[in-house]
């Protein structure tokens, strides 16, 4: 193992010196690239979409497994509950197909006012859906990664959803891989409005299972159960998808409860949205508009 | 840069670079989407355990180098500042390399003793630097949650080690 020519004691003391040059090396390496972070380098970002795409097969491969093992458990430990579960949904499926009904018809007299009023349409329509391969951030951030990437048209800052609301935005896309920053990460802002009195205020999360309401007027209408919605401010997400729900107030903050199911995300579903420009803006942009 | 024509992970074989792969299993481990949304809370630092438990019981087979690798991927792969973890993982050889010889030999009540006071002391540093480098104070709570959570895994993780050390580094 030694060295030709190195006594046991020279070789400790090489050994030792080389140590300490490492050492070095790499406390001032990992300085370098906390600095770059701190001014806000684009370069990390682009390494970290290139770097999860890496991990990307092997999370695949041991994430089917583990989603193998929890539906079992969960299987397990709702037989005993099957029989009164399954009476409580043909009661919700009565209650569903009145609303179908309702929707539909809502719908439809939607559509006709719309044309004659000629306002555009508001459905978004989905980029890609994806499947949830990993979680990030340990305690410093909320994400999670999903498996489609700039390979299938996602580019940053789509909104993500799940079937029952927002869950966060893209942020770094790879080719075959997507973070996602989840509503409830400590950088995320979501500008909202309260359904029920209109209010606009801002959602901002809180590395916590909740988000707080911020900006919102003093003396605003807003009490315990209230639905927040987007309000389609800002240009990231579209109006009207659910956010959460008012479950705590007092005279210093507005908390809210996230709709989205942040708590077992399997699937989700990216938004392709582009925000309608302003009149003014698409006139200046069009072909023949603008400077004359 | 420790990977030479000396180097002890040269000289195992395949073997030493165990403690390495391991560790890299681990980051990966700490991305699943295990159990619910708070599984980002509530998943231990996986990595810090086995870095810590494979200085501790092969200290040669844990350079530098490979601490650095691991906190650098660890940095990619959960989408924390670049540099944090690398710098927590080299401090973390330096401690040890420099405690070792207090508590080499003791019980594993012991060795558990000083896992749990030098995260502390890690997570402490971890959040000085990540609310430095987003200059704002970063919550309390989820770091206090996660490092309590990382103590107590300790003991069952490195029984796991142990027995792969067993089977692995004969």
């Amino acid at each position: 193992m030694h060295s030709i020519g190195l006594t046991p004691a020279r070789f400790r003391e090489r050994r030792g010196m080389r140590g300490r040059e490492a050492l070095w090396f790499y406390i001032a390496l990992s300085v370098a690239l906390l600095v770059l972070e701190f001014i806000g380098s684009s370069i990390p970002v682009q390494v970290r979409a290139y770097a999860n795409d890496i991990a990307a097969p092997v999370l695949t491969v041991l994430e089917r497994p583990v989603r193998a093992i929890q539906a079992g458990l969960e299987r397990v430990a709702g037989v005993s509950d099957i029989y009164l579960e399954n009476q409580s949904l043909r009661d919700e499926n009565g209650r569903l197909r009145e609303w179908r009904e309702a929707a539909l018809q809502l719908s439809r007299e939607n559509e006709r006012l719309r044309q004659m009023l000629k306002v555009p349409q508001r459905e978004v329509p989905p980029a890609a859906t994806a499947r949830v391969i990993g979680v990030g951030g340990g305690a410093f951030e909320r994400s999670i990664l999903i498996n489609a990437g700039s390979s299938d048209g996602l580019v940053r800052d789509l909104p993500v959803v799940d079937d029952r609301g927002i869950v966060g935005r893209t942020i770094q896309v790879g080719h075959l891989t997507t973070r996602v920053l989840l509503v409830t990460d400590l950088n995320s802002r979501v500008p909202v409005r309260l359904e029920r009195s209109g209010e606009l205020a801002i959602a901002e999360g809180q590395n916590e299972n909740f988000l707080r309401l911020r900006f919102l007027p003093k003396g605003a209408d807003v009490k315990v159960g209230d639905r927040v919605l987007t309000s389609g401010h800002g240009g990231i997400f579209p109006p009207d998808l659910p956010v959460g729900r008012v479950t705590y107030i007092d005279d210093e903050f507005v908390l809210l409860e996230p709709l989205g199911f942040l708590g077992k995300l399997d699937y989700v579903r990216v938004m392709s949205y582009v925000p309608v420009p302003d009149e003014d803006q698409s006139l200046m942009e069009s072909p023949g508009g603008g400077h004359q | 840069m420790s990977i030479g024509r000396s180097s002890p992970i040269v000289s195992f074989g395949i073997a030493g670079f165990v403690p390495l792969l391991v560790s890299l299993f681990m980051a990966l481990l700490m991305l699943l989407p295990i159990g619910s949304g708070v599984a980002n809370e509530i998943m231990p630092n996986l990595v810090l355990i086995s870095v810590f438990y494979w200085l501790s019981n092969r200290p040669l087979l844990m350079p530098y180098g490979a601490c650095a690798v691991l906190g650098l991927f660890m940095d990619l792969w959960l989408d924390v500042p670049l540099g944090l973890n690398m710098l927590i993982l080299v401090l973390t050889r330096l401690f040890v390399l420099n405690q070792l010889k207090h508590y080499r030999g003791r019980s594993r009540f012991v060795h558990w003793l000083v896992f749990a006071l030098m995260s502390l002391a890690m997570y402490v540093l971890s959040w000085i630097v990540i609310s430095g480098v987003e200059t704002t104070l970063w919550p309390v709570r989820p770091l206090l949650l996660q490092w309590l959570v990382t103590a107590f895994s300790y003991a069952p993780v490195g029984f796991v080690l142990g027995r792969l050390r067993r089977t692995a580094l004969r």
